[in-house]
């Protein structure tokens, strides 16, 4: 075992271990967003709920890959994109597979976050009503804090599973923890020791990552506490 | 050697000799000698917590009881002091004997993804090994034997409560057993439905088949049995025929026990 | 932009041909990779239910282990890890390189891996789903363990398993797409080629996503077949 070589390629992933958990956050904070107002289109109406249907059924129906190849690399096809104050943004792959992370969880959390709307006892929401809230305050106060915490261990799953998927991001040249271990192995050709080292950065990450979401699980619903199964 | 099923009346159908069972540190049957002869019709009465469900359970050793020895259909099982776990022979003793009696459930636990018909030859087929044809032309008789020959192929979940406790009976009696075991027959059942599985293990009693039967149906056990074991704490508090543990019980409790049910029923 | 929707057919120009070809390879090295993940994934629920305590432990390390490391990474692991084994095996024995290992093995393994990993979690679910009566009377008539498994165990959990399984079924056609760098000529990187030989990404992507999306469709659907069938009998009748 190569020690000295091992640490240094630790030290050399750490560096891109902000850029990866800055694409994780953002997208989740995107994603999270934008699943809400996918919920509220479902909401709205028929048009609505169908529109929702569709957007979850494109981007969970097909590979996170390929949506970020047609952002980066299709987008640049029309000229009104190349054209619009948008351009600067779109030519720049960060922003690119942000809008595709962004995108893709979405479509996941929304279906979460609909799981958990339809687990809201209609007693609650009556009781709201009953009270005089009106349909904000409803969803502030009562529908949405129920919801968030029904959908929570599905959405745990969620925030692993765009932590790893950050790593796509790599594809399309950014330099995440990902990106550098493979311009690593271009160079040094080792590749099981560096991508085993990316790994172990993945792993302990992750199960950081669970151990934080399954105390906020019992912080915010101490009367679920014990209960998962 | 004074070993069980040696005795003056010919080999019994079942013996059970100083059954001690615990859960944690309850002991929940203290010690229970019981016999049943062919033809006999037992009856296990007491209250709920006396052990009556655990005896029975130890019979197939759905429960290992932790001392004592059990002898049915043929095979002896004893348990040595302070062993955990049943050895490899008496393990082959358990299944050989378990294939020859008939268990019937309080819950019915018929098979969810096996059809009516499917359930009675499960085991004949896969356990006994026995010819299909032949199985399923039993089976058919006896679903007909307890009212059900039109739900052949009627899924479980599609039968009322009182419909597949008829086929429980009917998968027991397809093995063909030398004794069945009732536990609670009736317990899970709405009142209303209580009456057709009763009138079908009447009709068995009447064969002379050998049953040992765990109820709360007092009346029905008093009618049904030849014999009456009742059970206190882990103990048997009296025993005898019918008559005598229903109308004249020597025991103070089973005097309690029986004039109190015989008041909420009747 | 008009398109030359001929692109997409079988004609002298058309890259038909081609894409049904990586549509082809898709299916095949998922297919792979999912059996590969029924048989992981029944072992280690085996081992969570059943086994001892050391036992137990390494099917909990497997899953935590491949639930906690970027699909892409467990790939490039296997492939280029696995290149680097053939090439040190190759050394040793004093052959010439060049060494290469075959993409669809090195996908289908890595895949199969993380597959088997969440199906394991299906099975475990669906074995505590069976009721506990069904098993009691199966061993009260003398079933054996096997024999009881084969019978009363698999049929009841496998039915209860179906949408979990579709949903890593899922799951498995997706991550196939990040087998196209190994090379391996499916899908992913099928259209890859074609947006870059026609100048055309934005529609050879699309086309590559509206692929995606008949072979997930297509499956959610023999999926939910496949669930309606295995639940006849388990409801109650609809009157």
């Amino acid at each position: 075992m190569d020690f000295a070589f091992l640490s240094e390629t630790f030290f050399k992933l750490l560096a891109g271990f902000p850029l990866t958990v800055n694409l994780a956050v953002l997208s989740l904070a995107g994603g999270g967003v934008l699943a809400l107002l996918l919920n509220m289109a479902r909401a709205s109406g028929w048009l609505g709920a169908r529109f929702a249907d569709f957007y979850v059924f494109l981007f969970r129906g097909s590979p996170l890959l390929i949506q970020i190849f047609l952002i980066y690399y299709g987008l640049g096809n029309f000229p009104a994109v190349r054209e619009s104050f948008l351009w600067p943004f779109l030519r720049e792959p960060y922003w690119c597979a942000l809008l595709a992370l962004i995108l893709n969880d979405a479509a996941y959390t929304a279906e979460i976050l609909r799981g958990g709307f339809r687990a809201v006892p209609r007693g609650a929401v009556e009781a709201a009503e009953a009270c005089g809230m009106s349909r904000l305050t409803r969803l502030r106060r009562i529908t949405l804090p129920v919801a968030i915490r029904q959908a929570l261990p599905a959405y745990s799953n969620e925030v692993i599973s765009m932590f790893k998927s950050t790593a796509l991001a790599s594809t399309v040249t950014l330099m995440e923890v990902t990106g550098i271990a493979r311009a690593e192995v271009s160079a040094t050709y080792r590749a099981i020791e560096i991508f085993l080292c990316a790994a172990v950065l993945y792993l302990v990450s992750t199960l950081l990552i669970t151990r934080a979401l399954r105390l906020l699980e019992t912080r915010l619903s101490p009367w679920l506490a014990g209960n998962r199964a | 050697m004074s070993g069980l099923g040696v005795n003056g009346m010919g080999e019994p159908a079942i013996a059970l000799r100083g059954i001690r069972k615990r859960f944690g540190d309850q002991e929940v049957l203290r010690g229970i000698d019981l016999a049943a002869h062919d033809g006999d019709v037992i009856a296990l009465i007491g209250a709920s917590g006396s052990g009556k469900s655990t005896l029975l359970r130890c019979i197939p050793m759905l429960e290992v009881p932790q001392a004592g020895e059990i002898f049915a259909a043929g095979e002896r099982i004893a348990l040595r002091d302070g062993q955990q776990k049943l050895d490899r022979a008496q393990q082959a003793a358990v299944q050989r004997m378990r294939t020859r009696l008939g268990f019937v459930f309080q819950s019915f636990n018929l098979w969810p993804h096996r059809t009516v018909l499917q359930n009675l030859i499960e085991a004949p087929v896969h356990v006994q090994g026995r010819p299909k044809a032949e199985c399923i032309a039993e089976a058919e008789a006896l679903l007909e034997k307890v009212g059900l020959a039109e739900k052949r192929d009627a899924w479980p979940a599609h039968l009322s409560g009182g419909q597949q406790q008829r086929v429980a009976i009917a998968r027991a009696l397809a093995l063909k057993p030398r004794a069945l075991l009732f536990d609670e027959p009736t317990s899970a059942l709405d009142p209303e439905l209580v009456g057709e599985v009763l009138k079908v293990i009447r009709g068995l009693a009447e064969e002379g088949r050998t049953m040992i039967i765990v109820t709360h149906e007092m009346g029905f056990a008093r009618e049904v049995c030849n014999k009456a074991v009742f059970l206190h704490q882990g103990r048997i508090e009296e025993e005898g025929p019918p008559e005598q543990v229903f109308l004249d019980p020597r025991s103070d409790r089973a005097r309690a026990f029986v004039s109190s049910h015989f008041n909420r029923n009747r | 932009m008009d398109y030359d929707w001929e692109l997409l057919g079988f004609g002298p120009d058309g890259w038909g041909p081609v894409l049904l070809r990586a549509a082809g390879v898709t299916v095949a090295v998922s297919v792979t990779a999912f059996l590969l993940g029924v048989v992981l994934g029944t072992l280690c629920a085996w081992a969570k239910i059943g086994g001892n305590r050391p036992v137990r432990a390494a099917a909990e390390a497997y899953t935590v282990i491949l639930r906690g490391i970027p699909d892409l990474l467990v790939i490039y692991l296997f492939y280029f890890g696995g290149r680097q084994v053939v090439a040190w095996a190759g050394g040793m024995l004093g052959l010439q390189g060049p060494f290469d290992i075959s993409g669809f093995a090195a996908g289908a393994i890595a895949i199969g891996l993380i597959s088997g990993a969440g199906q394991a979690e299906v099975f475990r679910g669906a074995y505590h789903a069976i009721p506990v009566g069904s098993l009691e009377a199966a061993r009260v008539v003398g079933m054996r363990r096997f024999l009881m498994f084969r019978r009363i165990i698999a049929p009841q959990a496998l039915s209860t398993a179906i949408p979990g399984l579709g949903n890593q079924w899922q799951s498995v056609i997706k991550e196939s797409a990040l087998v196209s760098v190994t090379g391996l000529v499916e899908t992913m990187r099928q259209v890859t080629v074609a947006a870059g030989s026609t100048e055309m990404p934005f529609f050879f992507f699309a086309a590559g996503a509206v692929i995606y999306l008949i072979i997930t469709s297509i499956s959610g659907l023999v999926f939910k077949g496949a669930e309606l069938w295995s639940q006849r009998g388990q409801a109650p009748a609809r009157l």
